[in-house]
């Protein structure tokens, strides 16, 4: 029942997944490439103003992917967002490639079939 | 001797008011005697209304000892302390609002047709009124024991939020440690699933309940395990209005599910994934170690 998978060393990217009530959200070390990759997507989106959609109380409400520096980029549903020294910024994400590629990357097992692209 | 009777009309600006001294007084006194008293149905005070309601009749100085200080007179019926009477005179308020009958002071001419049109208006609708049977609401079992619904002071974007989950939210029991059953005492569950949850709550003191079928224990509070199973198990909590609510891991504390909807019961509500609904519990306070 190990939810994280850390390794000794801090990872430079960590990705979470917001999908237990009980037991503490899974997370993940995300490998550089995956990270460049996830960028890649992030910089082609278009920018978003409108509101962000909902997640439900239980279940799968969304992930993140987070750096040593702090940044944070969410999503849930078709929208990624950007948190930085306390300023935000979102974009859209139609097909949700980010959400898909970051899911992708947990390792086998680590999230249930109920997470959004998971299992 | 002297009466005062407010004409009992007026929403807005004062009612009229007549003042009779001596003769007129007396005279007045005498058509208003008590007569024949009120049935069962009829000594059903007039309720607040608009327009007229009748004459409120003030007692001053000697005479008319067998009639209250104050009354009503309504439609030839008088109601008072130990008064529930027809009038000598039931005709009275007819000659007291009419033509005529005393002047009505700082009232135009017209008054005195108003307030005829009005009394006939009023003995139309008294004849057939009947006093509304009041039903009490039934009130919702309240769970006097139960814990505040308080979102606000879980869900502060911070420390209580994120390190208390749906086991410190239904337990009512904050730690900052994200708890799990069994953990404080040495026996966290091993499975993800009811046979495991449950005895491990059990070793933290909470009392298994699955009989208490949705109804508030006398002492302490109401929770309920519901497990997604082999993934994750999930806690709610009754309030003392009797609905349930619950907070989802590190999110905030809610009274909804998943369907957006107020809780009544958790064997019920939307809960996603949580799709075994496992027992309910009771939590005694000051009972439990939860870490």
């Amino acid at each position: 029942m190990a939810t994280s998978r850390s390794g000794r060393q801090p990872a430079a990217w960590t990705g979470s997944a917001s999908v237990f009530s009980g037991r503490p959200d899974p997370t993940w070390a995300v490998d550089d490439d995956v990270a460049r990759e996830l960028m890649d997507i992030w910089g082609a989106l278009e920018l978003w103003e409108g509101a962000l959609p909902s997640a439900p109380a239980l279940g799968y409400r969304g992930c993140a992917l987070r750096d040593r520096a702090g940044r944070e980029w969410s999503t849930h549903g078709d929208v990624v967002r950007l948190t930085q020294d306390r300023s935000t910024q979102s974009r859209v994400d139609p097909e949700r490639r980010f959400e898909r590629r970051l899911l992708s990357s947990a390792p086998p097992g680590l999230l249930p079939p109920f997470a959004a692209g998971g299992g | 001797m002297a009466l005062r009777i407010t004409i009992d009309i007026f929403s807005g600006r004062p009612n009229p008011v007549i003042e009779l001294e001596g003769r007129a007084a007396i005279d007045a006194l005498r058509r208003l005697r008590p007569g024949e008293k009120l049935k069962r149905g009829e000594a059903v005070p007039p309720p607040a209304r608009l327009g007229y309601r009748g004459l409120i009749v003030e007692r001053r100085g000697a005479g008319g000892a067998d009639l209250p200080r104050t009354f009503r007179v309504a439609d030839g019926r008088l109601f008072g302390e130990g008064l529930a009477h027809r009038a000598t005179d039931e005709a009275f308020e007819d000659f007291i609002c009419g033509s005529t009958g005393p002047r009505k002071p700082h009232m135009p001419r017209t008054f005195d047709s108003f307030a005829i049109r009005e009394l006939k208006r009023f003995r139309k609708w008294y004849a057939v009124y009947r006093p509304p049977k009041i039903r009490l609401p039934k009130l919702r079992p309240a769970c006097l024991c139960a814990p505040l619904y308080e979102p606000m002071w879980w869900n502060d974007a911070g420390q209580r939020q994120y390190g208390n989950n749906c086991y410190n939210y239904a337990t009512n029991y904050r730690t900052d440690t994200f708890a799990q059953p069994g953990q404080a005492a040495g026996a966290m569950y091993t499975a993800l699933t009811c046979a495991s949850v449950r005895p491990a709550a059990i070793q933290d003191t909470l009392i298994d309940s699955p009989t208490a079928n949705n109804r508030c224990p006398r002492e302490g509070h109401l929770v309920a395990l519901v497990i997604a199973p082999n993934w994750d198990f999930h806690w709610y909590r009754k309030g003392r209005n009797g609905l349930w609510t619950h907070k989802p891991g590190g999110t905030q504390a809610t009274n909804l599910d998943n369907s957006g909807k107020l809780i009544p019961d958790p064997r019920t509500a939307d809960r996603g994934p949580y799709t075994q609904f496992c027992t309910f519990m009771v939590v005694m306070h000051g009972h439990i170690k939860i870490r």
